[in-house]
């Protein structure tokens, strides 16, 4: 998954910020909860206790303190109910004790003596061994002419707990349920969003410079989306004007560069063929004319590009065999090759369907034998092949030449790249063969790669979709 | 230019339509070298005039022309029933404007900057006429080349050449003493995958020499250096 997506980072923002608030108010919630039952359960045992207090002050008046104890079991029966009443006199004498509880949920001896304190209501947890914990009330008084009393009332705190412990268990399963079908809903949420961008890089993809005159859809929804569209439109337009001007500028300097050639290449020409002058006054004529010639052959190549660029070769598309192809083209070249002593070998096994234009692929081959036979030293070998790799017609040529230097690698296939600049001189071709052999298989949906060691050869590989019946359409 | 006799008393008359003065000259003189009557208009007004005025053998039309453009005038010569051959001239060489043209008319297409010779070549073609041989045999000096059989003589001599090699010869043998260019012979002999693939002819040329030519005293391939080459009896030099 990209994680640097916006996709992944508005959702796990969205996640983490509603994961947060739920937590937050989860934890509040719970403590919330929590704090009230405990002061609820205390209230009523500091009004348990206040009763007991009253009740006390009612019979110690009357009847003592002995019979006190009987009133209090009768009145409360805290082993029945479970609570814990303990009465103590201010001298340390214990008054009343409440029994074991009928379920034996613990031992009252367990409960230690509390420490005396002056304020007449307060409270304590105990911890119990057993690991219960009792909240006791306990409220101090002192009857008007006898001793002060203390008065303890108790009871577990268990069922808090439990039921505490209930919710913080649902909320902790339920909480990253939550989370989890908000992030999913902010995900299909954002998905929606980003639509109509998908939409645009779609189309904007589909732009290339043959359909520069294509836009881009709008949302017309006064967003940012429909702002992005019309800034890539206009971009795409100040791109079309660009590329426009360009292609009339190669026309213009189309006509304007042939026509001078023209007017060279005729005036030579009658110099050259003409017996009247002197053989080597017709040799140096030649020369200029080998030049112009050459001129004029670079001006080809070029306007060979702008035509490509323009198009040209997704015109006259038919089906033919690439295997076929590649073995004549190699028959038809084997003589060059002969003469520097260059063994062609060519493994083309079955037929391999393409379709294109057919004089524009050759000329594919062509260049490619070509540039393998010019630098490919005096004895070498050049080796051929056409196979068929995942669904791409593959044509591969490759030589034990001198190589390719990996630094000027990349940059073969530029227009007029020479790997070796101090060939220029000597070379017939511009540097535009292989600029031709990528503009092709590009406008065949294909694609060229180089590969090479320097001082043990290259391999160029030409990919172009295989033609089958399935794809006619 | 010699060697290319006009063999008719008619004396063939062709427009030429281009504006470029300098090219017309050369063509004009190449052309009244090969002694055809040569008519010149520089703008399309006067092209027009001249070609619907005058009854031609050929026009040769440039298309960018001032006033009129050449593919308007093919489309006036042709709307008016003419049947007059027509070669287009032109610097332009866009695949459109090349089938526009021939659907509008035009006979053949040259694109700049052509060889004279390669022009000359066409002209022939399109007028039918000239020592573009039809006979079966070609004969050069001592060279005798079957087009029926393929099979070449030198002396009475028989000599085996590879199907690309008699192509070769015999492309050059069609018009004896006229320099082909790199490019013509390509054309014809290759096809255009190999434009600027000039060298190859060369090593061609150099294999067809050492059959043809270094056996014997008398050499017939001729190499014009910046030109091409030419298939000669051994007169010229």
């Amino acid at each position: 998954m990209n994680t640097r997506s916006i996709q992944f980072r508005l959702v796990t923002w969205y996640a983490g910020l509603l994961a947060g608030i739920f937590l937050l108010l989860c934890a509040l919630l719970y403590l919330n909860l929590r704090h009230f039952l405990e002061n609820d359960l205390r209230d009523s045992q500091l009004r348990r206790a206040q009763r007991i207090a009253d009740t006390l002050v009612l019979h110690i008046g009357q009847t003592g303190e002995t019979t006190f104890a009987s009133q209090v079991k009768e009145l409360y029966e805290p082993e029945i109910s479970g609570r814990y009443i303990r009465i103590t006199r201010d001298d340390g004498v214990v008054l009343y004790v409440s029994g074991a509880p009928k379920d034996g949920s613990y031992n009252p001896a367990d409960v230690p003596a509390l420490p005396s304190s002056s304020a007449a209501e307060f409270s304590r947890k105990i911890k119990l061994p057993g690991g219960k914990t009792l909240l006791i009330a306990a409220l101090n008084f002192r009857l008007p002419n006898h001793a002060a009393y203390l008065v303890e009332c108790g009871y577990l705190l268990d069922p808090v707990e439990t039921m505490l412990d209930h919710l913080f268990l649902q909320l902790a399963l339920g909480l990253p349920m939550a989370v989890l079908v908000a992030a999913g809903g902010g995900y299909l949420l954002v998905r929606r969003a980003l639509h109509p961008v998908e939409q645009i890089t779609r189309k904007a993809e589909k732009i290339t410079q043959h359909n520069l005159s294509e836009r881009l859809p709008l949302t017309c929804t006064g967003d940012e989306i429909e702002r992005l569209s019309h800034s890539l439109n206009r971009m795409i337009a100040r791109l079309d004007d660009a590329f426009q001007n360009s292609k009339r500028f190669v026309a213009d300097a189309s006509h304007d560069l042939r026509t001078p050639l023209t007017i060279l290449r005729g005036e030579l020409e009658n110099f050259a063929d003409d017996p009247r002058f002197e053989p080597e006054m017709r040799d140096r004529v030649g020369s200029m004319l080998e030049e112009v010639v050459h001129l004029g052959k670079i001006v080809e190549q070029l306007f060979t590009l702008s035509r490509l660029d323009a198009g040209e070769a997704q015109t006259e598309w038919t089906r033919f065999d690439l295997s076929e192809l590649t073995k004549t083209t190699a028959e038809q070249m084997s003589l060059l090759a002969e003469d520097k002593g260059i063994a062609i070998s060519c493994d083309v096994g079955q037929s391999m369907p393409v379709k294109g234009n057919q004089v524009r692929l050759k000329q594919v081959v062509v260049n490619l034998l070509d540039n393998a036979i010019k630098y490919t030293q005096e004895k070498g070998a050049i080796h051929l092949r056409v196979l068929a790799i995942n669904g791409h017609a593959v044509l591969e040529v490759e030589d034990n030449g001198a190589g390719i230097p990996p630094g000027a690698l990349p940059h073969v296939f530029e227009r007029f790249y020479r790997v070796d600049p101090a060939r220029s001189a000597d070379s017939e071709s511009a540097g535009l063969g292989l600029s031709i052999v990528k503009s092709i298989c590009t406008a065949h949906g294909g694609e060229v790669e180089a590969q090479s060691t320097v001082g043990k050869g290259s391999r160029f590989r030409v990919k172009l979709p295989l033609f089958s019946d399935d794809n006619l359409s | 230019m010699v060697y290319s006799l006009v063999k008719e008393s008619h004396i063939m008359r062709i427009l030429l339509v281009e504006d470029e003065k300098k090219v017309a000259d050369i063509i004009v003189r190449g052309l009244k070298a090969e002694r055809y009557a040569v008519d010149v208009c520089h703008d399309g007004e006067s092209g027009w005039e001249a070609a619907n005025t005058y009854d031609y053998d050929l026009i040769i039309l440039d298309l960018m022309l001032p006033g009129l453009t050449g593919t308007e005038i093919l489309e006036k010569v042709r709307r008016k029933n003419s049947l007059v051959p027509i070669l287009i001239l032109t610097a332009r060489d866009g695949m459109g404007d090349k089938i526009k043209n021939f659907e509008t008319g035009a006979d053949d297409y040259l694109t700049k900057p052509f060889a004279f010779a390669e022009l000359q070549v066409r002209i022939k073609a399109l007028l039918r006429r000239g020592p573009v041989s039809r006979s079966s045999v070609l004969r050069v000096g001592d060279l005798e080349i079957d087009r029926l059989s393929q099979n070449v003589r030198r002396a009475g001599e028989k000599i085996e050449l590879t199907a690309k090699e008699y192509s070769l010869l015999e492309y050059l043998a069609t018009q004896p003493g006229r320099v082909f260019s790199r490019t013509m012979i390509i054309e014809h002999v290759w096809d255009q995958s190999f434009e600027g693939l000039t060298n190859i002819v060369d090593v061609y040329v150099r294999h067809l020499r050492a059959k043809v030519d270094d056996p014997f005293p008398a050499k017939l391939l001729r190499t014009v250096r910046g030109v091409g080459y030419s298939l000669t009896d051994g007169a010229q030099t």
